[in-house]
């Protein structure tokens, strides 16, 4: 298993924020740039399955767009052997139409051709249990449902790298355990996974290794166990902190990935006068 | 410049099912919003019509036009111009939303951005020949025969839609830089209507010599009288060569600042939201 399947080097990727309108600030161009990931660097293997764990707003959303191709780093360099997917549950899916014509318009959204969705109908229709409901329209389904047939769809998407955020938080336990099932088979086929959740206990049971971001930056990446320990052990600890130390600890985090003396050229300049 | 223009052909080329897809869904799904489905794509535009025909036609009384030597009724007269005019309108303001609309789409899953604008005006498209078979039966009612010229709407439907992508891959992306671009197109639509010599002929314009010769190089225009040459004057091609000119001049630029901009973008949109 020398072969990697992701490689990131120093990659960072830059969010604005909007200037806060307090009526003083005059300044024409204060717009805050902001660290949502810096200086992420990890090598994962091909066939490795890695837990993403980290708090709200640590830049685990942000690392799998990044890595899923959807959206650009502003620097580093990130190498990806093979075709990645984000499982997205909800979209794609037309609440008008009925859940087998949603097959057909996911189906083809994800860029797949008319016969490999026919071949993977079944098995989608199988997988998400929909019984009666494939010929009702979306609108009338339940939460759990639409999520079902939606993780169904992507799971059949067959790419060598998969990324799974909190895709599984909706579903009932039962049909976690079946994506569960579903995600160790694709792992056995050489299937790169990352997986992004807030249960721990998930984590640990399916990952082996897992890599805790905090605060934008890579904080820990190894063996599942021990991350898992110093992740929860940090919570513990956060949680025992006085409400004061919490708004100090965040703002401390926050000031951090406050990008100093940012390089605007000229078009940006433009561009914050316009989205402001 | 040619580089992205290869990348947007190629990409709408590699995605023609996912563009088919989109737009045939897109439509059956409006049809299922509503209990009369399909009714209201042609209810829309006949009351349009029957509005127009009777401020215009009948309280102007503005009578029979006078064009190239012949005289035709208002309403048939205005209705070969109009047909455009309903497809044109939908596919430029809806096309300048045509990113906006997928934002949830292409925030979730890496997505050829660029064939967006044509899902738009392949939708707009179907909607268009539903369109143009009322249009046929009712010509064919007033006297109006088929003859080898009607053939010429598909060079001029086709036209108008490459046109209205080459617009659409435009305005979709200043919409997404600023979402006043679609409030912007939204208010000059009705203008352009009175602009384009669809409800009064180019003649009236004879006394301004300027505003007529705006009016020539518009590009709406040159579909509407390609439209109405095949329905009803017969006078070929050959003789709107400088519309066709100018016409194909400002979609060709359209088309490259288009590429350009959905390439120069095409990873930046999620982020432009």
């Amino acid at each position: 298993m020398s072969e990697y399947a992701v490689k990131l080097e120093n990659v960072s990727k830059i969010y604005k924020l909007k200037r806060k309108d307090d009526g003083k600030n005059k300044k024409a161009n204060d717009t805050k740039r902001f660290y949502a990931l810096k200086d992420v660097s990890f090598t994962v293997d091909k066939g490795d399955v890695v837990g993403i764990l980290g708090t709200n707003g640590s830049g685990k959303s942000t690392l799998s767009l990044v890595l899923s191709g959807v959206t650009e780093y502003d620097s580093g360099n990130m190498e990806v052997i093979g075709e990645q997917t984000l499982v997205a549950i909800n979209t794609g899916l037309n609440a008008q139409l009925t859940g087998l014509e949603n097959i057909n318009v996911k189906g083809a959204l994800l860029g797949l051709s008319k016969k490999r969705i026919r071949e993977i109908t079944e098995g989608v229709i199988e997988f998400a249990e929909l019984g009666d409901f494939l010929y009702q329209p979306v609108k009338k389904y339940s939460s759990g449902m639409k999520s079902r047939l939606g993780f169904s769809i992507s799971l059949y998407l067959n790419p060598d790298i998969i990324i799974v955020d909190e895709a599984l938080s909706v579903g009932d336990k039962g049909f976690a355990q079946k994506c569960l099932d579903k995600m160790n088979e694709l792992q056995k086929e050489g299937k790169t996974i990352f997986f992004i959740s807030h249960s721990l206990p998930q984590v640990q049971n399916f990952c082996k290794k897992a890599m805790w971001i905090e605060g934008g930056r890579l904080k820990e990446f190894g063996d599942v166990d021990e991350v898992c320990d110093h992740y929860s052990e940090y919570i513990d600890y956060y949680n025992s902190l006085s409400k004061q130390e919490k708004t100090k600890l965040r703002d401390e985090k926050f000031a951090e990935r406050i990008v100093e003396n940012p390089e605007i050229g000229f078009i940006e300049k433009i561009f914050d006068r316009l989205k402001r | 410049m040619f580089k992205s223009m290869r990348y947007v052909l190629n990409e709408n080329r590699r995605n023609m099912y996912r563009i088919y897809s989109i737009a045939k869904y897109e439509l059956v799904s409006d049809m299922r919003d509503s209990r009369l489905g399909i009714f209201w794509n042609f209810a829309n535009p006949a009351i349009q019509i029957v509005t127009y025909w009777f401020v215009f036609g009948a309280l102007l009384s503005r009578g029979d036009v006078k064009e190239f030597g012949r005289t035709l009724p208002f309403i048939d007269w205005m209705l070969a111009g109009m047909v455009v005019w309903f497809f044109m309108n939908p596919c430029i303001t809806q096309g300048s939303n045509a990113i906006f609309s997928k934002v949830n789409v292409i925030t979730k899953m890496k997505f050829p951005v660029s064939i967006l604008p044509a899902t738009v005006i392949l939708k707009e498209l179907f909607n268009h020949f539903a369109l143009m078979i009322i249009l046929f039966v009712f010509f064919i009612f007033r006297g109006y025969y088929p003859t080898i010229y009607w053939l010429g709407l598909i060079y001029y439907c086709i036209s108008g839609a490459i046109f209205a992508t080459s617009l659409a891959m435009v305005t979709s992306v200043l919409n997404m830089l600023a979402r006043d671009t679609r409030k912007l197109i939204l208010s000059c639509m009705r203008l352009l209507l009175y602009l384009t010599p669809i409800l009064w002929p180019i003649a009236r314009a004879n006394d301004f010599p300027v505003v007529k010769n705006i009016m020539l190089v518009n590009p709406i225009y040159y579909i509407v009288s390609g439209y109405r040459d095949c329905l009803i004057y017969h006078r070929g091609f050959t003789i709107y060569w400088k519309q066709a000119l100018a016409f194909w001049v400002i979609t060709l630029v359209l088309f490259m600042i288009g590429s350009l901009m959905m390439y120069k973008f095409k990873h930046k949109f999620i982020d432009l939201i």
